[in-house]
């Protein structure tokens, strides 16, 4: 019983987490605001379910393959925001560095 | 079976239509950026629902998504920049 209310706020949470970015995303004026509220949908909600999972299941086969799903969005989010935003500079500027 | 997994991910599936939104109706750059956002948030969704109706073997289907969330990511990403 303790254990499925824990997972469940967990839940909770990981969904507000991800209610809100997509509010932000929505919200937000341009392509550069919007990027800043994907992070939290894809690292800090995902860390949320994996632990939700934890919890349920203990550490077995479900939590470990959750788990690798999870290093994977984390190594990736911000290598994809970067290469994002340069290719918005890219296409607004015609490159991605500073011009005096 | 658990329900609040599967709540979990309807609601999540909810969160999905303002991305949606801003697919339908933004420019290209802000169409990938949903897109990222969508994608990011299906593979919480897969897990949750494999955790929910107890299939372990469906939890292959985020971890391999996870992954092909990074290259596809950068295929638009890449289309972006160059060609669109």
């Amino acid at each position: 019983m303790t254990r499925e209310v824990i997972a469940d706020v967990l839940l909770a949470l990981a969904v507000l987490v991800v209610a809100a970015s997509a509010l932000g995303v929505l919200t937000m004026p341009d392509a550069y605001a919007k990027l800043h509220f994907i992070t939290p949908a894809a690292v800090v909600a995902p860390v949320l379910v994996a632990l939700a999972i934890f919890v349920q299941e203990g550490l077995d086969e479900n939590t470990g393959e959750t788990c690798v799903a999870l290093v994977f969005m984390m190594a990736a989010g911000p290598f994809l925001s970067h290469a994002t935003i340069r290719a918005i500079r890219v296409r607004e500027h015609g490159d991605w560095r500073l011009k005096p | 079976m658990t329900s609040g997994f599967i709540v979990a991910a309807i609601a999540m599936l909810v969160c999905l239509v303002p991305a949606g939104v801003v697919m339908a109706r933004g420019e290209a750059a802000e169409t990938v950026i949903g897109y990222e956002f969508i994608t990011s948030v299906v593979v919480m969704v897969f897990a949750l629902l494999a955790e929910g109706f107890g299939r372990p073997s469906l939890f292959e289907f985020p971890v391999l998504l996870a992954v092909l969330l990074y290259g596809s990511g950068l295929v638009f990403v890449r289309a972006l920049e160059r060609w669109l």
